[in-house]
């Protein structure tokens, strides 16, 4: 009967059951595993997405170090041990299993100190590296759970030491003749760009030294080119989509285009905006946190429109020259209404988005 | 182009046996056939120990509601008859049978006398019954009631050989090798249920069946292929419907609601074989694969042959296998029994030695990345449902859709934390239930 079903080869059987090895047969176990499905996953951990990132900031952040000097590297290696190890101690602390090796303190260390000017005393990144870890991220449950972006409210935490946190080390004269700064006493508070555009003028740095990263701010933020090309490769690794940079950065544009501060000359006041303070670290690296923007697509443009209208509020009205930072942790604390309110139209669903 | 829809996403493919021809397994010395092996009510035995049975010979029969008979896979004596906890946790009788090995072919099995353009519905939808064919997909509904569902209210037929589960070929070597038999059965379910149109679903990376069927229906006007991209879930009813006619299944409505009916392709071959020889469904094809099998390989297995005799006829083990799955590694389910039987519904055995397929550190915690978000394809936030569910907010985990939930798994999959998001779904999905049934209990006025 069953052969009606036309199998043309013959059963093989194997050889492999008459060689030699079949004596010492493999049996069956006495007892299986019983988990639900799915039975496989995708081999994509936490570490390779953090990973990704540090990756996607290394350009950057090398170029920091070239500009301002190897005192860069020390501020990056103090502030990624110091949110390192009070991740460990802070787990250790709470009974909560350790779990360094995912490398998200790593990344913050390194997001840290990359929004940090380099002149900044060494206790600060540790400090810092306190308050991010200990105080934002592990007393509201650790990983996913911190309800504004660690490094950002650690770099806002220590504006306590204003003084400390504006030096900007310029990149001086020229950028040829660049002195990395070592010691504390050699800076020289420098204006950044932004300080000028506050004022409405165009900065005295050319376009392409903006794009190139020849100028005065945190060690992290001056290459817009690099931050981009970072960016970049975060979206081709799909570790971030594009809703919250464009979005982000779009509304900056337009915003700036539409109502310049320096009369008659819009297009290049906004080419100034975009590429000065840290836009591009806050909207491909800092917006996109994870655990502090929202999961839904309309959500993440919402999200990033909200950080850029802030952010040129701030630079237009605040004392700050820059608005950055402060615009990506107040729309971090809308992270939860965004998403419910964005919440997807289910498949077969009505289009009020309810059953 | 090839069809498509809105989420999923692109697992590891795993189609090992995609170049095995399908190679029929010598009748084993002993089957174990459940009685229940669908929704519905479960077959009462009409066979007691000590009977000798023949191959074809009905052995259970349903006697009202929904429900197909069962029938002996080989010719030999019921040992016994046992009850056991069957793969969805209910106790199911099992009707054991020793094998005599002379292959007795049971006397009441012959074609269909009546030529197909003589044939009524009514006809159509008794003979799948008596063949105990359900659908042999994974879901397992029987299909002369989803024929019967079907009449007056579908415009429509799609046949599913979307096979997006990794490892399993089953419809795929059965497309290449016997196209013949699936185009027959579309032609009986064409005519039992009196539509003109039916399509051959069948994913992109499976080119050579599509050309082959393409091939077979060039000169037909009613039954045509349409080719699917190649992402999971696209093989779940929901997607395929979208995918070919644009149109969404609402919420808690069925393809019929919709004017379509779905069929699997094996299905089909079952019903075809069903009038041409007057076979009941017995035996189907199984991938076994899995890293703990020497040859991996298509196996046509009479029903209740257990994953042992299987395993032996594929070269046995070359490692100790941790899991047995039952169907696909996406949506199949664990066993826990080593003589776990082959059933209708059983596309695929795969046997996978300690950590496979899972990552090499521990779950860790939800990083909020909103992968889950983009890849499901009910378009739900799973990852609030199973944050919802952890801390008991059945309310607001139904709020975000959890009803909705296909268990596709595709959020777990990809979810670098390690969360098995799909899992605290079922749980919410469950709970959900069990509360809404205590509810209506208290609500009902006492008598």
């Amino acid at each position: 009967m069953d052969n009606k079903i036309e199998t043309s080869a013959a059963p093989v059987m194997d050889a492999a059951s008459e060689s030699p090895d079949a004596g010492r047969k493999i049996k069956m176990p006495e007892i299986l595993t019983v988990s639900p499905s799915p039975h496989i996953v995708s081999p994509d951990t936490t570490a390779t997405v953090m990973f990704d990132v540090i990756l996607a900031l290394l350009p950057a952040f090398l170029w920091g170090v070239y500009v301002f000097g190897i005192r860069a590297l020390a501020v990056m290696a103090v502030s990624v041990a110091a949110c390192v190890g009070f991740e460990a101690a802070a787990q250790f602390l709470l009974h909560r299993p350790v779990t360094i090796r995912d490398l998200s303190a790593v990344v913050t260390g390194l997001l840290l100190a990359m929004n940090l000017p380099v002149s900044v005393p060494l206790w600060m990144p540790v400090v810092g590296g306190f308050f991010a870890i200990v105080v934002v991220k592990q007393l509201f449950g650790g990983i996913g759970c911190n309800f504004v972006n660690p490094a950002l409210a650690a770099r806002v935490f220590l504006f306590s030491w204003a003084s400390e946190m504006t030096a900007f080390s310029a990149d001086g004269e020229k950028v040829t003749s660049l002195a990395p700064v070592l010691a504390e006493g050699d800076i020289v508070a420098s204006a950044t760009p932004l300080a000028s555009l506050k004022t409405g003028e165009i900065p005295p740095e050319t376009i392409i030294d903006m794009v190139l990263g020849y100028k005065a701010g945190c060690i992290g933020e001056v290459s817009a080119l690099l931050l981009l090309a970072g960016g970049i490769f975060l979206l081709v690794q799909r570790v971030i989509t594009w809703h919250i940079p464009v979005a982000y950065i779009g509304t900056v544009a337009l915003m700036t285009f539409l109502f310049p501060k320096s009369a008659g000359m819009p297009v290049e006041f906004m080419l100034y905006e975009l590429l000065a303070g840290g836009l591009m670290l806050g909207a491909f690296f800092m917006a996109t946190d994870y655990a502090t923007s929202p999961v839904t697509p309309v959500g993440r443009l919402i999200f990033g429109m909200g950080c850029g209208l802030l952010t040129v509020l701030i630079r237009y009205f605040g004392a700050y020259p820059e608005g950055v930072s402060f615009s990506i942790l107040v729309m971090n604390l809308l992270v939860w209404y965004i998403d419910k309110a964005t919440m997807p139209r289910r498949f077969g669903g009505k289009s009020d988005g309810k059953k | 182009m090839a069809y498509t829809f809105r989420g999923g996403i692109h697992v590891e493919e795993y189609k090992n046996t995609r170049n095995s021809r399908v190679e029929t397994l010598p009748a084993p010395a002993k089957v174990s056939i459940p009685l229940s092996q669908h929704i519905g009510a479960s077959a009462a035995a009409i066979v007691k120990k000590g009977d000798a049975v023949t191959v074809g010979q009905k052995i259970g029969e349903v006697s009202g509601g929904l429900g197909c008979p069962v029938h002996s896979s080989i010719s030999g004596t019921v040992t016994e008859i046992v009850k056991k906890t069957a793969q969805t946790g209910m106790q199911v009788e099992y009707v054991v049978i020793q094998n005599d090995f002379k292959d007795t072919p049971c006397p009441d099995i012959r074609p269909v006398s009546k030529k197909l353009t003589e044939i009524t519905a009514d006809e159509v939808i008794e003979i799948v019954r008596e063949a105990g064919i359900s659908g042999m997909g994974g879901a397992a509904f029987p299909t002369y009631a989803k024929i019967q569902s079907a009449l007056g209210k579908v415009d429509k037929i799609i046949v599913n050989c979307a096979e997006c589960e990794p490892f399993i070929t089953a419809n795929h070597r059965l497309l290449l090798e016997q196209p013949a038999a699936v185009i027959n059965g579309i032609k009986i379910l064409l005519k039992a249920l009196g539509v003109r149109t039916a399509y051959i679903a069948v994913e992109d990376n499976k080119m050579d069946a599509i050309e082959k069927l393409e091939e077979m229906t060039e000169t037909s006007k009613m039954i045509s292929v349409k080719v699917m991209k190649t992402k999971y879930p696209q093989g779940d009813e929901r997607q395929l419907v979208y995918a070919i006619t644009g149109t969404e299944i609402p919420t808690g409505k069925l393809p019929a609601d919709v004017g379509c009916v779905i069929f699997n392709a094996e299905t089909c071959a079952a019903i075809y074989r069903a009038f041409a020889y007057g076979t009941p469904l017995i035996s189907r094809i199984v991938t076994v694969d899995g890293d703990c099998v020497k040859r991996p390989r298509n196996v046509l297995a009479p029903i209740g042959t257990c994953v042992g005799d299987l395993v032996e006829f594929c070269g046995g083990l070359i490692r100790t296998p941790k899991k047995i799955i039952n169907g696909g590694p996406m949506m199949g389910a664990a066993q826990w029994d080593t003589e776990m039987p082959v059933t209708k519904s059983t596309s695929a055995v795969l046997l996978f030695s300690e950590g496979f397929g899972k990552k090499d550190v521990p779950a860790q915690a939800c990083i909020r990345c909103g992968k889950c978000v983009r890849n499901c394809p009910m378009h739900l936030m799973p990852m609030y449902i199973a944050q919802f569910t952890k801390i008991h907010d059945l309310k607001r985990a139904e709020e975000y859709g959890a009803m909705s939930c296909v268990e596709c798994g595709s959020c777990s999959y990809n979810c670098p934390g390690g969360v098995e998001i799909v899992q605290h779904i079922r749980v919410a999905k469950a709970a959900i239930k069990a509360e809404k049934t205590r509810l209506a209990s208290l609500n009902k006025p006492e008598n």
